[in-house]
């Protein structure tokens, strides 16, 4: 279990690092969605199986085609390479980088970041009732005000999408009032 | 454990990885190799290619997947909702409902903007 | 079971990879995918303490996390067609009108 949880990891980190240092957008857009899929296994060896779904469907399988969309409706070209200009900022950005991913893991194994009380949702628990239908006992019960609240943030974010994405015709704009 | 469970995941995907692999290479090592430069162009249904790799499509494509992201996000919230149908009884179908008329409202709008149109 | 500092460790990881591409790269598509690897790092952090926890307010946040996530993504690439639209390019060098 270990094991596969390292195999998992090293895939994604390379997923992730192919993502920064690839010149051609579609190759990017490929290793996100590489990236994705080892995390969805890292969920499912977390006992997470319902966001390994929703990680698959959504991230790897709706956002990403729409990232896709993008990159051919543009028509994009290649990058210039990255590594044949190592300017002085780009060498600060990578240490930026660095210090963020070292103070974050110290932060977490800070003392200040220990554990609290273990919840009832333990392993067997999840087993014993399913995960989805967890999933949904909770969402329905004690979420339920953030879960409407979704429902309005999505609307909104189609119609400014709708707003922003269509082509502005001279006509249908003035038939409109 | 839990994971026996996605052994068969696991035979899959080292399935479909060797299959992919053994077949290049068979392929490309049992295939007659003799390249002419008829044979170097891109395929394009026994027509000279034409054109550049990438073409620009049009917007209307992103519209569609637009509206499918956003109507995917919703079916991912209906799943726990069904499973959980009989115990929620009407409350869990009042509060999806409220969702679902709002969302409704969004695919309205895109309808009237005429988004949806193919023209 | 998998220790959860291991877990929160490659998050930290994906996170600063995830920094490291919204500074360095210049075309604005592949700097939102990276914001997008930054979230699924955030949500990789949560998905750990929840199940470290074993509470479910982690695996609820994940939820929020992706919706805003899918939310952004819609608006976000519409900004970027509209961007493209107006000026032709998507080097984010050279969107400069608001420069101080």
């Amino acid at each position: 279990m270990l094991i596969s949880f390292y195999i998992l990891a090293a895939l994604a980190v390379g997923g992730a690092l192919s993502v920064v240092l690839f010149r051609s957008p579609v190759y990017c857009a490929l290793s996100l969605v590489a990236t994705f899929l080892c995390l969805a296994g890292i969920y499912v060896l977390l006992n997470s199986e319902f966001v390994a779904a929703i990680q698959v469907l959504i991230y790897a399988g709706a956002i990403m085609v729409l990232f896709l969309f993008v990159i051919m409706l543009l028509n994009l070209r290649s990058d210039k390479p990255l590594r044949h200009s190592w300017t002085w900022p780009k060498l600060l950005g990578i240490g930026f980088a660095v210090a963020i991913i070292f103070q974050l893991i110290g932060i977490f194994h800070s003392p200040a970041a220990r554990m609290g009380p273990a919840g009832k949702y333990s392993t067997e628990y999840l087993q014993q009732k399913g995960a989805v239908e967890v999933v949904g006992e909770v969402l329905f019960t004690e979420y339920v005000l953030p879960f409407e609240i979704i429902s309005i943030l999505l609307m909104v974010a189609v119609v400014g999408a709708v707003i922003l994405a269509k082509r502005r015709e001279p006509a249908s704009t003035e038939q409109t009032p | 454990m839990l994971l026996e469970q996605y052994l068969p995941v696991l035979a899959l995907i080292f399935l479909a990885l060797g299959l992919g692999v053994a077949l290049t290479l068979v392929s490309i090592l049992l295939g007659p190799k003799k390249i002419t430069p008829a044979k170097k162009k891109p395929f394009e249904s026994g027509m000279p290619s034409d054109g550049a790799q990438y073409r620009r499509y049009s917007v209307r494509f992103y519209m569609v997947a637009l509206t499918f992201l956003i109507f995917d996000v919703e079916i991912v919230f209906f799943y726990p909702w069904a499973v959980k149908f009989r115990e929620l009884g009407f409350y869990g179908l009042g509060v999806m409902s409220v969702f679902f008329v709002i969302l409704t409202l969004g695919l309205v709008y895109d309808w009237k903007k005429g988004a949806l149109e193919w023209e | 079971m998998i220790p959860v500092s291991h877990v929160l460790t490659l998050s930290a990881i994906l996170f600063g990879i995830g920094v490291a591409g919204v500074i360095l790269r210049r075309n604005a598509i592949v700097v939102f995918m990276c914001i997008e690897l930054m979230l699924n790092a955030v949500n990789l952090g949560f998905v750990a303490f929840a199940s470290g926890m074993q509470s479910m307010v982690g695996v609820m946040f994940v939820f929020f996390v992706l919706i805003v996530a899918a939310a952004e993504a819609v608006v976000g690439l519409s900004i970027i067609l509209a961007i493209f639209r107006n000026s032709g390019t998507l080097n984010i060098e050279e969107f400069n009108l608001l420069r101080w």
